[in-house]
């Protein structure tokens, strides 16, 4: 009984990350894609679509995740690729990310990857340093051109800012 | 050989993620030079679809300004007609009468935008006309206050413009008031002013002096409006004019574009070509 209990829960769990996964990226397609602050500041909030995922999520999904979440915008930015590649970076990258900010105590068996779980300033800094290395490698991406880097860096600064506050926005309105 | 598998299956992650790595550089490196790959970019039917749709909520909020946009594009209109009208008349110059095709080689053909970026390094509009409506990849783009773009690729019913607003796209331009001729590319990051290029810091160059497509150009009618010079710079130790241009067209609220098709353009880049040809023997 205590296994079919279980089993019912992940079967649960699995589904609303399915959904979680979709929200951002209809979000980031049909809403915030005009969204631009002072021509400098770009909201991806779909990024939060890897960052969220679980931490027990297996890393070829995640990857594979990645990749599938990146060439959908792509296609909506006529973009082709960049966001694939940033995507699929982040999310190879996750695991290690995770490992470097380890607290002292080690992770808690019962912790779940979310602000209320991890506590601010944890997940401001988890989410802000997948945040940058997206933003840098899309953003150099698509300017190809060196004489833009000064652009380019300054706007993944401003980026890397407005897209962290709105998916800690977004994490403040979770109900778990 | 099970030395191998092992290895495979232990870092069976990072091949992964490298194989889909190399994917997605090549998928963005090849993708400017496949005009008609179209999957992935939003001439694709279905991703067209739904921008189309959540667009036309934008499009209703913005209805009074395509109005206004209309009725002052309705009188520049008459205007034309008029001065038009006025010239057969007076047959100002002697001796020319441009054939009829040559002077009805233009075909317009209106689209809706159906998407469209003006914040990116290089932006694209998305267009609801395609190769159904005898459009293809090359074809020039105005809106009705000025240059838009140039057509990338065409699906059955939707099309990718280049915007003007693209790192890598220049158009012929000439200065109206004393016909210098230069070339309009896009700075990277207003996406109100561009900049026009190789105008000799030996001409004058006046503010607010109108700048139109030159009669140099393979897809845009001559006199089409570019902008307004806002900023005349020169470098030093340069040659030319660094010259900033105020855009005629709000690519913010684009809603309705025109697409050109010179009828006669293959017949001439064939002569043009041919002749090349025989110069260099």
């Amino acid at each position: 009984m205590l296994t079919a209990n279980s089993h019912k829960m992940t079967s649960k769990s699995l589904f609303s990350q399915v959904l979680i996964f979709v929200f951002y990226l209809l979000l980031q397609i049909f809403f915030v894609r005009q969204l631009v602050l002072f021509d400098y500041a770009f909201c991806f909030v779909y990024v939060a679509s890897i960052i969220l995922l679980p931490f027990e999520i297996n890393k070829i999904t995640l990857i594979l995740l990645g990749f599938v979440a990146g060439i959908t915008v792509d296609i909506f930015y006529n973009t082709v690729g960049a966001n694939a590649a940033a995507m699929t970076l982040i999310a190879f990258l996750r695991p290690n990310v995770i490992d470097i900010l380890t607290p002292q105590r080690g992770y808690d068996e019962r912790q779940t990857l979310s602000l209320n779980s991890m506590g601010l300033s944890w997940f401001i800094t988890y989410a802000a340093s997948l945040i940058f290395i997206h933003h840098f490698v899309l953003f150099l991406l698509e300017a190809s051109d060196w004489g833009l880097f000064l652009p380019v860096i300054a706007k993944v600064i401003c980026s890397t800012i407005f897209t962290t506050t709105i998916v800690v926005i977004i994490q403040f309105f979770r109900r778990d | 050989m099970y030395q191998l598998v092992q290895f495979i299956s232990r870092q069976r992650a990072f091949i992964l993620f490298a194989f889909l790595e190399v994917l997605s550089l090549w998928l963005f490196y090849s993708y400017n030079n496949y005009p008609n790959a179209i999957f992935f970019n939003t001439s694709n039917y279905y991703a067209a679809k739904a921008l189309g749709t959540s667009n036309s909520i934008r499009e209703y909020s913005n209805l009074k300004g395509v109005n206004t946009e209309l009725a002052s594009e309705n009188s520049r209109l008459n205007e034309l007609i008029a001065k038009l009208q006025a010239q057969q008349l007076d047959k100002s110059i002697v001796n020319y009468k441009a054939d009829s095709s040559v002077a009805s080689r233009f075909k317009f053909v209106v689209a809706k935008v159906s998407n469209l970026t003006t914040t990116q390094f290089n932006n694209y509009i998305t267009i609801d006309k395609g190769s159904a409506d005898g459009l293809a990849p090359g074809m020039g783009v105005m809106s009705s206050t000025g240059v838009v773009g140039k057509i990338k690729s065409c699906s059955e019913h939707f099309s990718v413009v280049i915007s003007i607003l693209h790192s890598e796209y220049s158009v012929s331009a000439k200065l109206k008031s004393n016909n210098e001729i230069g070339s309009v590319k896009w700075k990277g990051v207003n996406p109100d002013v561009v900049e026009m290029t190789e105008v000799s810091r030996y001409k004058t160059v006046k503010i607010k002096d109108t700048v139109v497509t030159s009669d140099f150009n393979y897809v845009f009618p001559p006199n089409i409006i570019i902008g307004y010079v806002k900023k005349v710079g020169v470098k030093p130790d340069q040659t030319f004019h660094e010259i900033d241009v105020q855009l005629a067209t709000n690519f913010h609220t684009l809603a309705y574009v025109y697409v050109i098709n010179n009828k006669l353009l293959s017949e001439q880049k064939a002569l043009e070509e041919k002749s090349g040809d025989v110069k260099a023997k």
